[in-house]
């Protein structure tokens, strides 16, 4: 452990879910995931415990202070600074709406964000109709951007797709409704790979709109898929929070593209009803924020069990994310809880994972461990040795879900396979995959979790990687976060870099405690993109 | 007796198997271009990424799995939610 102040973390700070939750427990709830997942909800019609609600937002979630520049912007302001400022009676929802809808009738026509918005008035109207804010209603008057694979009874949900072009859902998504409940308010849909599939592009062809926040001007810059817009729209400042989906990197990707600090929480964490599905097994909501107390804010609000979708029933109760992410104060604050953190095998020579050198980006990352190292709560143990067949387990059919979607869209498919566009083989495969290749699939999945919870976290609670496809396939928990800034090579653009981490079930509090204790003594996450050239 | 091997089957041979799977589910893909690269599908690529699929298959049947593996249990078994034991 590095040296340096123990800051003011108290010895009786109780411990992070990770360690209170057995594993394999887990292990034997995503083999259940499995099963579900070939039977349907009809296997679970009602859940077989009882699942309580988590717990409710602390006071932790109001800044302590407003910047100056969320003062005079409020497109700038963070929910944590809004939330102040709303209690402060110095700002109202209304005031907030009319910054944002300001803001994206200047510029989204560049962007391209939205794929469907309400229209001012109608944000307004539901800004009077918010509960008061406070505690019970944290997200008051914040204008936030989903997916739109959200369902949503208000506006319309096409999931980037001629497959879903013109659809509109008579409810909101679970996700939505919380958010909604909370007071917070939808001011766009934002635009998504087709059927949640790459980057944001004119419904069923290959031309991109959303572009990076960082490069508005310059579509060669890809804000990454398939949550582009909602990521996108978060760090143009036309949003201040948004949720996407994941179900192999679409949370991560964009927030790492655009500078952004997002979680994918552990499978069946956030309900997933009243989303557009890929994955019965795969799929994750995940918040898309700018810090980590923002993020934890939003899950927070998020992670309720819902009983219309049962893999969100009986997990234990969500713990105080807020409180994870608040940072104890002083110059080096500790991380909330001692953390062993681990480096994936090649993450300091190979910057994208796939063989691919970028200097700049390696350096970034030395920068960042030699911070995490100086925490006098963390302990970087440096490699880690990956689980026995890891390759084998983490590539090719057994690696993936090809036949997954395919059940889901089989009318659709029959009806015109044109209007999949570029995505028609993703829900084409299912068809083409044997039964014993399916259950040899579910097998080695649940082989794999086996392995990465005995011979991967055994070594570390967090691990700093640069993909998250084994944590998406295991429904284990990832977050990211920026952390510093390149010159992107085609574009000659400044972008942000970013870093990923994934931690065991239920390790959520963990990679807050850490995010915001490396956002305490850094400020990428607060850099703002410049506004574009009109 | 020796294993026979079966030959390795060709391309053509998989597009009849891919183009007569679809074709039993009610799937239509001659409406796809037969090859244009600007198309955002086309049914060359379609039936490259379905043999790729098909071919993946081996991989994984040459994937063994211990017939004897079964995830650890826990205790007491989750079962008791159902059967009150």
């Amino acid at each position: 452990m590095s040296a340096g102040s123990e800051g003011s973390r108290p010895a009786d700070e109780p411990p992070p879910q990770d360690g209170l939750v057995s594993r394999r427990w887990f292990v034997n709830r995503m083999a259940w995931v499995s099963s579900a997942a070939a039977a349907g909800t009809l296997l679970s019609p009602r859940p077989a415990v009882s699942s309580r609600r988590g717990a409710a937002m602390g006071e932790e979630a109001f800044a302590t202070t407003v910047r100056p520049q969320a003062r005079e912007d409020l497109t700038e302001a963070t929910i944590s600074e809004s939330m102040t400022l709303l209690r402060s009676g110095t700002v109202t929802p209304a005031d907030l709406v009319n910054a944002h809808v300001d803001r994206i009738e200047r510029f989204d026509h560049l962007y391209q964000a939205y794929a469907a918005r309400p229209t001012r008035e109608d944000l307004l109207a539901q800004a009077g109709r918010t509960p008061p804010g406070g505690l019970d209603a944290p997200l008051r008057g914040i204008c936030l951007a989903p997916k739109d694979n959200f369902y949503t009874a208000d506006l319309l949900t096409e999931g980037g797709s001629l497959v879903y072009e013109g659809f509109q859902p008579n409810y909101d998504g679970t996700a939505v409704a919380l958010m909604r409940a909370a007071g917070g308010l939808v001011v766009g849909k934002a635009q998504m790979g087709n059927l949640a599939g790459g980057r944001a592009r004119v419904y069923g062809t290959t031309t991109p709109t959303t572009r990076n926040a960082w490069a508005p001007n310059d579509v060669r810059l890809s804000p990454a898929g398939s949550s582009s817009g909602t990521g996108a729209a978060v760090a143009a400042r036309l949003a201040v929070a948004g949720i996407g989906t994941q179900t192999g990197g679409s949370v991560i990707g964009p927030g790492n593209a655009e500078g952004l600090t997002c979680i994918k929480p552990t499978f069946g964490r956030i309900s997933l009803h009243g989303v557009i599905p890929l994955s019965y097994t795969r799929d994750h909501v995940g918040p898309m924020a700018r810090n980590a107390l923002d993020a934890a804010i939003l899950l927070q609000v998020l992670a309720q069990p819902d009983p219309k979708d049962p893999r969100s029933l009986g997990l234990p109760p969500a713990p105080n994310y807020v409180l994870a992410a608040t940072p104890f104060p002083g110059d080096n604050p500790a991380v909330r809880w001692p953390t062993r953190i681990g480096v994936w095998p090649g993450y300091l020579t190979a910057s994208n994972g796939r063989g691919g050198s970028n200097e700049r980006v390696i350096e970034l990352r030395r920068e960042l461990i030699a911070t995490l190292e100086r925490n006098p709560s963390v302990d970087v143990v440096g490699e880690v040795t990956m689980p026995d067949q890891w390759d084998e387990l983490t590539s090719g059919a057994l690696g993936g879900s090809h036949g997954d979607p395919t059940a889901f869209f089989m009318e659709e498919l029959r009806k015109d396979v044109r209007d999949f566009a570029d995505r028609l083989p993703r829900f084409l495969n299912g068809m083409l995959q044997s039964a014993d290749t399916y259950v040899k699939v579910q097998q080695a999945r649940n082989l794999l979790l086996q392995r990465m919870l005995t011979q991967l976290f055994n070594q570390c609670d967090v691990v700093l990687t640069s993909g998250t496809g084994p944590f998406d396939g295991t429904g284990l928990p990832a977050m990211c976060m920026p952390i510093g800034f390149d010159t992107d090579s085609t574009t000659g653009r400044k972008v942000p870099r970013g870093a990923t981490l994934a931690a065991p079930p239920f390790g959520e509090q963990r990679m807050f405690a850490v995010v915001a204790a490396y956002q305490a003594v850094t400020d990428f996450h607060t850099r703002r993109p410049a506004d574009p050239v009109s | 007796m020796p294993r026979q091997v079966p030959p390795t089957p060709t391309d053509e041979e998989l597009n009849t198997y891919i183009l007569t799977r679809y074709a039993l589910l009610g799937i239509d893909i001659s409406v796809l271009p037969e090859s244009d690269e600007d198309a955002p599908m086309d049914r060359e690529r379609l039936l490259a990424n379905g043999r790729s699929i098909l071919r993946q298959d081996v991989e994984v049947a040459d994937f063994e799995i211990d017939p004897q593996f079964n995830l650890p249990v826990t205790h007491p078994a989750p079962f008791t939610a159902w059967t009150e034991e």
